[in-house]
């Protein structure tokens, strides 16, 4: 993992979807590029950093941009009072402060055989990174079962129309809250082999319930990765 | 009650003391036992003024501000009663003051390093030729002394400016500061030790390949480790590592490479990159003497998978003690990290808490889960971190680094042309093939025919004021503290042993004027024409 690093970031295009409560902020960073690996997240600031003074108020986000692009783009929901904050400050042209890079998700130890990748709502940004990069058609028969309160919330099908070409052994399986309902806990234990790796992320919850419910079911530990913080 | 921070009216005296006008003004002092208070004349126009002026923003004000868009200037200060004050008419905020008073230790740290640092004639025979030494001016000082009145102390703002300013100057990714280029040097060898690397980890017994004629942190961390040098010989005049020699030095042993650019000289990386990736070994750069010095147009210190610079005063930059690893690879970045900070595993920066957002729900070893992430060392490290006021020097020094190393160009230039009229008697320097050394010194290798030997040159330069150093240890085998060590001559050091004997430098650091080089040239030349005549 590269040296944690703070920059100075412009933002060069927000997306603002569904009404207004999610998202996405395309960031380009000032000076040096920065390095950073598929799945890692950064710390975003709003308040100028004074370097003489200890590190602004921030929150953390996944980056779900590939590595090697000269941009960062990140998805948030606004769910709280710095979140609220975000999405009336900040507009093209606006600056920001990140600490970056912080997170092991992809860096782990893991099989790429049959890998599992279950994302609740704006929890599949993370994996977004890996799928985007590369490295990613080195995993074999990749599959991704991604939770979504309905079709209106389906944001990043580009995003993974590009993943298919780049792996065209990739498998996704959307499921709509308002339709089909959760994802099938079932199916995702049968998508992956003996050595197969799950990565979860999303809403602490879904993480927690299926978790639990892989190990129960006799997958190692080991073998379950997710993207949560304390 | 607290007065500094006020601004009062308050009768201002003229300069010539004809008179006074009650003007605003910002108290900075609390009164002295006389009742003497220091006030800052403030305007509402751009008053003559021939020191910083700063504007009274609504920032400033901890209350109702001015009302109207006044200026504190500080080069208008003046120790008055306090029992002169009309009243009161605002107040700043502690921080603006903070700022106010920073600027007057600023102002009064450059006019003190003005007076110290006038330059001093060169006498010479009276005055020193040294070999290297500290070139700085205020911007140095005011660094530190702003540093100073931070008092962050550990890696601060300064040290994240100093490690992006390396970064920049060299176009590497990871740069990590350190105490020391000898701490540069054992943390760079010691990172690749960690277990975190595998099969690729350096470990006790395995040979790393070195010269014996150099500077004994390049060995050292070697044998620390429980490993074995093995000691190639060099060729003169690059003094730098035999290239046909290195390649047979090479066995099934052989895991590492670490080798110095000598005195700034870089060693022919084409050959030793290529040697390396074909027998999978680790290189080393240890670029302390050349911090600048570029191999087919590229900075040395890139080349490697690790470099250290070194900021002792003799180097092309310094910061007193201190020193630099330099990598692009993100996990030597973080192993050298660790082996630096007591091998802690957690990377939050000083003062930074759970900033991974998983400080309390890992597993370590044999630690319970959830032991706290702070406190979880995964290497068996040190602490050798640099401290900010170091760092804050050393961004200062960054500035100069460029003009420094033409410098050194220069100077090494001016040596050739000294030295031309005696080439008969001494083997020159010459720049490896490719290569554009920023010289750390000029060095020479008397030749047996000379009509003097290296000692006796020595003793008369350094009696006459000019300062010399021989190639550091020489032949490393040959120190006490080496003789008995773990280690391995591959087939001979006989150049290494006539460097020696007979070999010395002269420094080219950009202290030196044209007035000390020429006087070098007429002492040589009076010392070399005496000594051909008694031969």
């Amino acid at each position: 993992m590269a040296m944690v690093k703070k920059v100075s970031a412009t933002v060069a295009e927000v997306i603002i979807r569904e009404s207004g409560s999610v998202y996405t902020l395309v960031l380009k960073p000032h000076g040096r590029s920065v390095r950073y690996a598929a799945g890692q997240f950064l710390h975003l600031a709003l308040a100028d950093y004074d370097p003489s003074q200890p590190w602004p108020e921030s929150r953390c986000f996944s980056m779900q941009s590939a590595p090697d692009e000269e941009v960062i783009r990140l998805t948030y929901a606004v769910k709280g009072g710095f979140t609220g904050h975000m999405a009336q400050k900040l507009s093209v042209g606006s600056d920001v402060w990140l600490k970056l890079p912080y997170g092991d998700l992809f860096t782990r130890e893991h099989s790429r055989e049959s890998t599992v990748f279950i994302a609740g709502g704006t929890g599949v940004t993370p994996f977004l990174s890996l799928f985007a990069h590369p490295r990613f058609a080195t995993y074999r028969s990749p599959k991704l079962f991604l939770g979504l309160r309905s079709a209106a919330h389906d944001f990043y099908a580009d995003e993974l129309e590009r993943a298919v070409q780049l792996n065209p052994d990739f498998l996704v399986t959307r499921c709509f809250q308002n339709q089909t309902g959760f994802i099938d806990s079932e199916q995702v234990l049968r998508a992956g082999l003996a050595q197969s790796a799950y990565f979860i992320s999303g809403p602490p919850e879904m993480i927690f319930y299926f978790k639990d419910f892989l190990v129960k079911r006799g997958v190692e530990p080991d073998r379950i990765l997710t993207d949560d913080w304390e | 009650m607290k007065f500094s921070g006020k601004i009062v009216k308050i009768p201002f005296p003229f300069t010539d003391l004809s008179g006074n006008k009650s003007r605003p003004a910002l108290v900075v002092s609390e009164p002295d036992a006389y009742g003497d208070l220091k006030v800052l004349f403030i305007t509402t126009s751009n008053a003559r003024s021939f020191g910083q002026v700063l504007e009274l923003s609504n920032e400033c004000y901890s209350g109702e501000p001015l009302p109207f868009a006044s200026k504190l200037h500080l080069d208008k200060a003046y120790l008055l009663s306090k029992d002169l004050i009309v009243k009161t008419l605002a107040a700043v905020t502690d921080k603006f003051l903070e700022q106010v008073l920073r600027s007057l230790v600023m102002t009064a740290t450059t006019d003190h390093q003005t007076t110290k640092n006038s330059a001093r004639d060169f006498v010479p025979g009276r005055s020193r030729v040294q070999y290297a030494g500290r070139v700085f001016d205020a911007h140095e000082v005011k660094n530190a002394v702003s540093a100073s009145l931070d008092f962050w102390l550990t890696e601060g703002r300064f040290s994240e400016e100093f490690a992006e300013k390396i970064a920049d100057f060299l176009d590497i990714d990871e740069v990590l500061l350190t105490n020391s280029g000898s701490s540069a040097n054992l943390l760079a060898f010691s990172a690749l030790t960690s277990e975190k690397l595998g099969e690729r980890r350096l470990k006790p017994g395995d040979e790393v390949i070195s010269v014996a004629a150099g500077f004994p942190a390049t060995i050292t961390p070697i044998l620390q480790n429980g490993l074995v040098p093995v000691y190639v010989d060099v060729s003169i005049p690059t003094y730098n590592i035999d290239i046909d020699m290195l390649k047979k030095a090479i066995t099934p042993k052989t895991r590492g490479v670490f080798l110095a650019h000598t005195l700034g000289n870089p060693f022919d990386l084409d050959a030793v990159v290529e040697l390396c990736e074909q027998h999978d070994l680790w290189l080393i750069e240890d670029n302390c003497d050349a911090f600048g010095s570029t191999y087919k147009g590229k900075k040395t210190g890139t080349f490697g998978h690790l470099s250290t610079i070194s900021f002792y005063p003799a180097h092309h930059i310094t910061t007193g003690e201190g020193g630099a690893i330099c990598t692009n690879d993100p996990q030597l970045a973080q192993l050298v990290r660790a082996f630096r900070d007591w091998g802690r595993d957690c990377y939050c920066a000083g003062g930074e808490n759970n900033t991974c957002g998983k400080r309390f729900t890992q597993q370590f070893g044999t630690l319970p889960k959830g032991y706290d992430h702070k406190y979880v060392y995964s290497e068996i490290g040190y602490n050798l971190k640099m401290t900010d006021i170091q760092a804050a020097i050393g961004a200062a020094q960054m500035e100069k680094l460029p003009a420094f190393c033409e410098q050194r160009k220069a100077n090494f230039r001016r040596y050739l042309e000294i030295f031309e009229p005696w080439k008969e008697f001494f083997v020159l320097p010459e720049a490896t093939p490719g290569s554009d050394p920023a010289w750390f010194s000029f060095i020479i290798t008397v030749k047996e025919n000379a009509p003097l030997t290296r000692d006796q040159l020595t003793a008369e330069l350094n009696a006459r004021l000019i300062e010399t150093r021989n190639l550091f240890a020489g032949n490393m085998t040959r120190q006490p503290a080496f003789v008995s060590r773990p280690g391995r001559i591959a087939d001979h050091l006989q150049n290494t042993d006539k460097i020696m004997n007979n070999t010395f430098f002269l420094g080219t650091y950009p202290g030196l004027t044209s007035a000390m080089l020429d006087y070098t040239e007429e002492v040589l030349r009076d010392f070399i024409q005496r000594a051909a005549v008694v031969a």
